[in-house]
């Protein structure tokens, strides 16, 4: 091909991919297109295989480690069932008197979610385009499912290829949470501050922050439920004139993160989406 | 046989890359084997393999990275098709000519992807410049790395290629 023919061919090029980012530009967290799914469905197998093959390799490091450490570990597990077992039965004397009373003021509950467990086969939580890949298994996922850690909010699904899903970290720029400060209930948008950490938006200066105060979502942006950990207040400043600048630590350790759970939030009961849709608006 | 080449550097790079990032926080940030992919391919062909090579890379890289899917299809599409125009006006004779090759390629897509974010986004994260320089440096020392060896693997089975000959006798 002719040095003119290649020119023009790259003008072309260029100019389509432009158009492919333009359309995606909009709604960045459309559900991806089907060559990014083709190309996740090509890698993930991959990135979780070297994930299986790094576990092993730990797995074989773990059974050579030394009986005494073994027996220390065993002894502080014991421990710590113990500990979990007693918190658990105040829990549950907790919930029991929370169902009681939810019922005496005939009050609306919000619906249970069910926890899905998917594997981390690829993390990049430091560089400025990061992203996760998990495997769902026989896990069904979907775009917008949040996903979370025993410790708090990891973010939501943006593309699902097969049984691979790419993950919009919490922690992402482009990504925004409702969220409260858990204290005073006051609402804000949290975003991720372009250096790992997390940013929080719109809460007015009036409003006390402490720091080290914990903050979760507000169950207001149509994706997240309320109550999930986001983070904790690590410094507060004055911001713009109307709001504070209020930056947070993340409740989770995306460089530990080796698991995640797929919330799947239980549908709206009939009756309910029918008044919805009979409402006049 | 070049496709074939292509194709397992690909495949090199994407393992590399997976494994690293397993291993070393914010490799990633620092180490791109998809970039040596593109600069090598098209150091070592002409302005349309460079291209082909860059868009289809880069795409690749998408795979693995978030945001918009596209951004490095579009940058490494510049990439291979700058390195392989330059490459058919310089020769590289000396070492220090491919590393310099290799910085100027990574800053060039760097620059690129800085510039598409700022396109598409109103308030983008950019990448620290400390970090441009250390992906520069390690875009440099991988690819100089693969050239050597790729000129020594060459040397050894040019000269296995010759003792083959004359050993050969035609009656």
């Amino acid at each position: 091909m002719s040095e003119r023919r290649t020119r023009l061919l790259l003008v072309l090029v260029l100019a389509g991919q432009l158009v492919f980012l333009t359309q995606q530009a909009p709604e960045a967290a459309s559900g991806g297109t089907p060559l990014e799914r083709a190309g996740v469905r090509a890698l993930a197998p991959v990135a979780r295989a070297v994930d299986a093959g790094f576990e092993s390799a730990a797995g074989v490091r773990g059974r050579l480690r030394r009986r005494a450490d073994l027996e220390r570990e065993n002894l502080a597990l014991r421990e710590e069932v113990e500990r979990l077992r007693i918190e658990a039965l105040r829990r549950h004397e907790l919930e029991e008197e929370a169902r009681r009373l939810a019922g005496a003021l005939d009050y609306a509950r919000r619906g249970v979610e069910r926890l899905h467990l998917v594997d981390v086969v690829y993390i990049d939580h430091a560089s400025w385009l990061r992203t996760l890949v998990v495997y769902g298994g026989r896990t069904v996922l979907r775009v917008d499912q949040p996903l979370v850690a025993s410790s708090g909010l990891i973010g939501r699904v943006v593309l699902v290829s097969g049984p691979y899903a790419k993950v919009q970290l919490v922690t992402d720029r482009a990504a925004a949470v409702g969220a409260m400060l858990e204290r005073s209930r006051r609402q804000g948008v949290v975003r991720g501050d372009g250096q790992g950490g997390l940013e929080m938006d719109f809460v007015p200066l009036q409003a006390e922050v402490a720091v080290g105060e914990k903050v979760v979502t507000a169950g207001i942006d149509g994706v997240y439920p309320r109550g999930l950990a986001v983070g904790t207040v690590v410094a507060v400043e004055p911001g713009s004139e109307l709001f504070h600048r209020i930056r947070l630590a993340p409740a989770v350790d995306f460089g530990r993160l080796g698991e995640a759970y797929a919330l799947e939030r239980a549908p709206v009961p009939a009756p309910l989406r029918e008044a919805s849709a009979d409402a006049p608006r | 046989m070049r496709l074939v080449r292509f194709l397992l550097a690909l495949a090199a790079a994407s393992l590399a890359h997976i494994v690293g990032s397993h291993l070393v926080p914010g490799f990633v940030m620092a180490v791109d084997f998809f970039l040596v992919v593109v600069v090598f391919h098209a150091l070592d062909g002409n302005t349309l393999t460079g291209l082909v090579a860059g868009l289809v890379v880069g795409l690749v890289q998408d795979s693995l990275t978030g945001s918009l899917y596209g951004l490095h299809g579009f940058a490494d599409t510049i990439v291979g098709y700058l390195t392989a125009l330059l490459a058919q006006r310089v020769v590289f004779q000396r070492a220090s000519g491919v590393m310099l090759a290799f910085v100027a390629a990574a800053l060039v897509q760097q620059l690129v992807l800085i510039g598409l974010v700022l396109v598409f986004f109103a308030d983008p994260e950019l990448p620290p410049l400390g970090w441009i320089a250390a992906r520069a440096a390690s875009a440099a020392l991988l690819g100089i790395m693969v050239w050597l060896a790729g000129a020594q693997w060459r040397t050894r089975y040019d000269g296995w290629r010759r003792s083959r000959a004359a050993r050969l006798h035609f009656r």
